[in-house]
């Protein structure tokens, strides 16, 4: 490479000069960057490898006509984002998703139209990353920027979010998809295996999500898939959704289908902490929501590097709240400033009372088994994705 | 590395079970009594266990146990420790696992603390603790709202009460309109499918009179229920006060009060018309001071009284506003005497009108009234119960009871009103509750005037199962009556008191919103879900005036169908209703059809390209060998050439001659020497070049001519495969007319061609 005077000098030669100079670049510019020479190359390796910090893009209000609104804020934002996204989950409510016009009138048309936006939202992704994209009745979104923005629960509306994984060290972040097959009844081991959900020590979190729920046997069809989970020391949480629009993981890139089905994330990695806290009915006012909050904030879970997810009944929110709004997620940003949250107003919840962090379980233990499934409820969960150095940047 | 280094390799063995198996072990050993060297002693009461093992786990046992020599210690634990926290502490030290409930986890907490127990995370304790407040806090409320449903019905009451005394007077009017009200109240749950309702009602009312029986004796009491019993209580000052604390926590026990404060309510209306004006509205003001407090789970009597008071004067504000717009000027006119009686009797109205609305509210009343009566007299006529009375017994029991209270109260209430009234109550503050309070009375009765005065009516009627949609229900929930908010805790409160069967299906009647919602929400799902394209809200609708299910209709043969339809009578609109779901049914299964076939044909394109890109995997490599046999071949022309040259001893002009009649890529122009050299030593540098490049799928190969040929390929290629099978021959030929260089450029374009056809093929999904 020719090095023109002094500057092309100290570029082309010094890497902490270069290193120090492409940290400032988002991913995608830095990639392009990591073409000029081998130099760069192993500089912008090397950052790529402390940006390990999730990112998220979140869309909130409907943006100019002509695509899904979360589709032209990842178009936007990908560019500017920091990290290489690994594992993308993202959600969008339902009502949008597929177009406004059309699905007053066809609904042929609708479903074809959420195909679309999904290849779109997938397409914009790097290829070899997986990602799991769910239909949702409404939206909890953090808006984008700092992780203490008031977060916002939208109820109906345009709006979605995208939370981007990238590769973090000591954690492992697997999608799964288990769809209802009328063949074989009974689950098969060997799928479980795979997605990390058995013989994994280190599995920590399980994030689950229904489908097409309406279906006959669907019901007795997740409890087929949580009850060995709920054996194990992990944490389960997750809903009731609409449908998935994507699922691209390492083996499989399922097609949404008509029959019901479980799709979900398995967070495993020995420093992994989290905390799940069920709201109940009976939560129906601020003092008891705070109530429930206070009881997750006395987890104790570190507040960095974690995301909050809040599960809700699409019979909750602010009607359930007398009319409050955005009140459950008022309650959440009261007692954890800097945890951005995310969830979906869905069709069921999934979730239950319990910590579990490296060093010990807290859980009910009744001689019957609890249920994990439940109506009219919030889940709030809170994971924290360990505190490396590299997560501090 | 030398032989003594090899032998000196360390293995490590590590076992994952270990541990646990360690501890289990000691666990079977304490249970067993084997081994135990130490005995602990907490609350009278001996556990066995291991020195090493308590010492292991907690800093207070191994400060405790080290030094002591004894063979078998007795450590008596201080009276800190409990029973109760000690004992899951020491399954913990054995089995690693700490049992907590509600009951221990405080005095668990307390005992880890102090004895220093290890690796138990005090934040799971504040977690559980918080859980358990919750519940206790959940626990609480239903207490409270059984408070505020007692004073709802203690209004009745004191209406009805209160209209004995007016009723002196108007009396036959006050009862024709109750009656009519009652009437047409009843009609009007009938025609609402509420019937059920008007018994839920009664129940409740049945357990308000229970407690008003038991709780004669307690007289002060009842005074914290009503609003305008509590000015009676501080009125009457610290006799009932002290009653009301101790009896605080019991809020059955307010009925009772209420009717000993009606009573002395009645003077103090008498003397302060104006205070009793303002008090309903005081009380609505009230109300939100109240719930706030209940809020704050403060307990205090006064607080619970208020809170009554609030749902009462709420209940009663409504009807007063409607009913007593008359009443009003009325009493504004009239003297302060007057004043007071008119506007207790609106009041009264307007809590009679509201529970005649319900059946039983009037039988309230007239247990009321009969309980007031007797109450003043001092006849313990309580016990009979009221309840069954008809009408025409309760306007004589009216009429005694008012009679007799009139006399009692009386007396009673000229001395309240004198000492205590006025003090506490400042007709100030009265005047300035009351335009706040009108605002929202007025609110109230446009709410529930619609179908009944009565809330319970609508929450009823949201109940019902009509397909309402959940969300209107939760609005009618959201709608800031009162009532409605009563309404829940009734049942909860009903649940709470021992129940007779009509309790039951109180409950059940409050429980049913829940139910429906659920219900709801799973026919909104079915609704929503995108890849169904069932029904819409307005087939779900005709599918359920159908007389079969649209299962059916969508199942049937297009004969069967006909027939079908001939067979019931149907309405044009369920016609069209029926042949909009078969036809929508219709087309979601030529639709599926169709989007499987487009899949299908989408895969197959698939394969086939991906059979093309191996196929052309192969080809480009057969040619990297052609031509490295090629070069081989030509190297060793040359190399023939030369020689022979050499052994024929041509001179230069003759080889000249020689290579102008062979052909252009004889070796013989390879061969030549000096000057000659330069453009076919080009071209055989290029050869090697070019094959190198092909190796590394060409990318590498300069753009420019890159994009020419790619252009060119492009314009060419609209039939995919066949040209990337005919392109095969292509470049071995133009390997010997044509260019190397050019023909590695288009072999790019073809690899760069058929990945942009992939990429379409898969985009086209």
């Amino acid at each position: 490479m020719e090095a023109p005077g002094k500057g092309g000098l100290v570029l082309g030669n010094l890497a902490e000069v270069v290193e120090r100079v492409l940290g400032f670049l988002p991913t995608k510019a830095l990639l392009r960057a990591a073409c000029v020479c081998r130099l760069w190359r192993e500089c912008a390796r090397r950052i790529l490898r402390t940006r390990q910090r999730l990112a998220w893009v979140s869309a909130l209000e409907p943006g100019p006509p002509g695509g899904h609104t979360l589709v032209q804020a990842l178009a936007r934002e990908l560019e500017r984002v920091h990290v290489l996204p690994q594992t993308v989950l993202y959600i969008a409510d339902a009502e949008t998703f597929s177009g406004h016009e059309e699905c007053h009138e066809h609904k042929k048309a609708r479903k074809r139209n959420s195909k679309e936006t999904a290849i779109a939202i997938e397409k914009l992704l790097p290829k070899r990353c997986q990602v799991l994209g769910l239909l949702t009745p409404g939206i909890v979104v953090t808006p984008m920027g700092s992780s203490s923005n008031q977060p916002q629960e939208i109820e109906d509306g345009e709006a979605g979010f995208a939370l981007l994984f990238p590769k973090i060290d000591g954690v492992k972040i697997q999608t799964f998809h288990f769809p209802k097959e009328v063949k074989n009844r009974v689950i098969d081991e060997n799928k479980f295996a795979e997605a990390g959900l058995k013989n994994n020590p280190d599995l920590r979190v399980v994030l689950l999500f229904g489908y097409n729920s309406w279906k006959s046997g669907a019901t007795r069809f997740l409890h087929q898939i949580v009850n060995p989970l709920n054996e194990k020391s992990i944490i389960l949480a997750g809903g009731q959704v609409e449908s998935f629009t994507s699922l691209i993981s390492e083996n499989n890139n399922a097609q949404p289908s008509d029959a019901c089905g479980v799709v979900g994330l398995a967070f495993s990695g020995p420093q992994i902490q989290s905390a799940t806290v069920l709201l109940d009915q009976d939560v129906a006012d601020e003092r008891t929501a705070e109530a429930a909050m206070q009881r997750l904030k006395a987890a104790n879970i570190p507040e960095c590097n974690t995301i909050g997810f809040m599960f809700a009944c699409v019979g909750r929110g602010y009607r359930h709240y007398k009319t409050k709004r955005n009140m459950e997620a008022d309650a959440f940003r009261k007692f954890f400033p800097s945890v951005p949250l995310f969830g979906f107003f869905g069709h069921g919840e999934i979730g239950c009372d319990r910590i579990v962090t490296g060093n010990f379980v807290l859980r009910e233990c009744n001689d019957v088994k609890d249920d994990l499934l439940h109506g009219y409820t919030t889940v709030m969960t809170l994971i924290h994705l360990g505190s490396t150095k590299a997560n501090q940047a | 590395m030398s032989l003594s280094e090899k032998n000196s390799v360390v293995f490590a063995y590590e076992s994952s079970v270990h541990s646990t198996n360690v501890l289990l072990s000691l666990d079977d050993q304490r249970k067993q009594d084997i081994l135990c060297d130490v005995t602990i002693l907490v609350e009278d009461q001996r556990f066995r266990a291991h020195k090493a093992v308590l010492a292991a786990c907690s800093s207070y046992f191994l400060s405790r146990i080290v030094g002591q020599l004894d063979a078998d210690l007795i450590i008596t634990l201080p009276e800190e420790v409990t029973l109760k926290g000690f004992s899951p502490l020491l399954q913990f030290a054995y089995t690693a696992k700490l049992i907590l409930n509600k009951d221990n986890v405080s005095e668990v907490c307390k005992c880890a603390e102090f004895l220093g127990v290890r690796n138990i995370e005090e934040s799971c304790f504040q977690f559980l603790k918080f859980k358990f407040l919750d519940c206790k806090s959940d626990q609480e409320c239903p207490r409270k709202k059984c408070c505020t449903q007692h004073c709802r019905k203690v209004n009745p009451k004191i209406s009805s009460v209160d209209d004995g005394d007016l009723e002196i007077d108007d009396e036959a009017e006050e009862l024709i309109e109750k009656e009519y009200i009652q009437t047409s109240h009843t009609k009007l749950c009938k025609d609402d499918e509420n019937a059920k309702a008007s018994p839920a009602l009664q129940d409740n009312t049945n357990p308000t009179s229970d407690p008003m029986h038991l709780e004669k004796g307690n007289v002060s009491s009842s005074s914290s229920q009503c609003p305008k019993y509590r000015k009676f209580q501080k009125a009457f000052g610290n006799d009932k006060v002290h009653t009301s604390d101790s009896s605080s926590s019991t809020k059955d026990i307010q009925v009772p009060p209420t009717v000993t404060f009606i009573e002395k309510e009645i003077p103090d209306n008498d003397s302060t018309p104006k205070a009793q004006e303002c008090v309903p509205m005081q009380l609505v003001s009230q109300c939100e001071e109240a719930q706030v407090k209940m809020e704050e789970g403060e307990e205090d009597i006064e607080k619970k009284e208020e809170s009554k008071r609030d749902s009462v004067t709420e209940s009663i504000s409504c009807p007063v506003e409607k009913m007593d717009v008359a009443a009003f000027p009325q009493n504004a006119a009239a003297p302060h005497g007057l004043n007071s009686v008119s506007f207790l009797r609106t009041c009264e109205q307007y809590g009679n009108l509201n529970f005649s609305s319900m059946q039983s509210t009037t039988i309230l009343s007239e247990k009321t009234a009969t309980g007031t009566g007797a109450e003043s007299d001092k006849i313990e006529s309580h016990d009979n119960a009221t309840l069954k009375v008809d009408l025409c017994a309760r306007e004589a029991i009216n009429i005694t009871s008012t009679g007799d209270r009139s006399s009692v109260e009386r007396e009673v209430a000229e001395h309240l009103a004198k000492g205590f009234w006025s003090d506490i109550y400042s007709t100030e503050a009265c005047q300035i509750h009351l335009p706040s309070a009108v605002p929202k009375e007025r609110l109230e009765p446009a709410y529930s005037g619609k179908k009944s005065e009565c809330p319970w009516l609508g929450i009823r009627i949201s109940e019902s199962p009509e397909p309402c949609s959940q969300r209107t229900f939760t609005t009618l929930s959201s709608v800031k009556c009162p009532f409605i908010s009563n309404l829940s805790t009734e049942g909860c409160s009903n649940s709470s008191e021992i129940s007779s069967g009509d309790y039951v299906q109180g409950q059940q009647q409050e429980q049913c919103p829940y139910n429906y919602v659920i219900s709801l929400g799973e026919d909104s799902e079915t609704d929503t879900e995108g890849d169904s394209e069932s029904c819409s809200a307005r087939e779900q609708e005709c599918e359920v005036k159908l007389p079969f299910n649209a299962q059916r209709i969508i199942s049937l043969s297009r004969n069967d169908f006909q027939s079908f339809l001939k067979m019931h009578k149907l309405t044009p609109e369920q016609l069209d209703c029926i042949h909009d779901i078969r036809r929508r049914s219709k087309n979601r299964i030529a639709a599926q059809r169709c989007r499987k076939r487009k899949l299908d044909c989408i895969q197959n394109l698939e394969s086939e390209i991906e059979k093309l890109q191996n196929e052309k995997e192969n080809l480009l490599k057969e040619r990297n060998l052609i031509l490295s046999t090629l070069g081989e071949t030509k190297q060793n022309l040359t190399g023939l050439c030369q020689q022979v040259c050499k052994e024929a001893a041509l001179s230069n002009e003759q080889i000249q001659i020689l290579a102008k009649y062979s052909s252009s890529d004889c070796p013989l122009y390879f061969s030549f020497p000096e000057r000659e050299r330069t453009a076919p030593s080009e071209g055989e540098l290029t050869a090697p070049t070019t094959a190198e490049l092909v190796d590394g799928l060409l990318s590498v190969t300069p753009t420019e001519e890159q994009s020419s040929c790619y252009q060119r390929v492009k314009g060419v290629c609209d039939a995919t495969y066949d040209q990337v099978q005919e392109l095969h021959p292509v470049p071995v030929r133009t390997l010997e007319k044509t260019s190397l260089v050019e023909q590695c450029g288009q072999s790019g374009a073809i690899t760069d061609f058929c990945q942009q056809m992939t990429d379409k093929c898969t985009t086209d999904e």
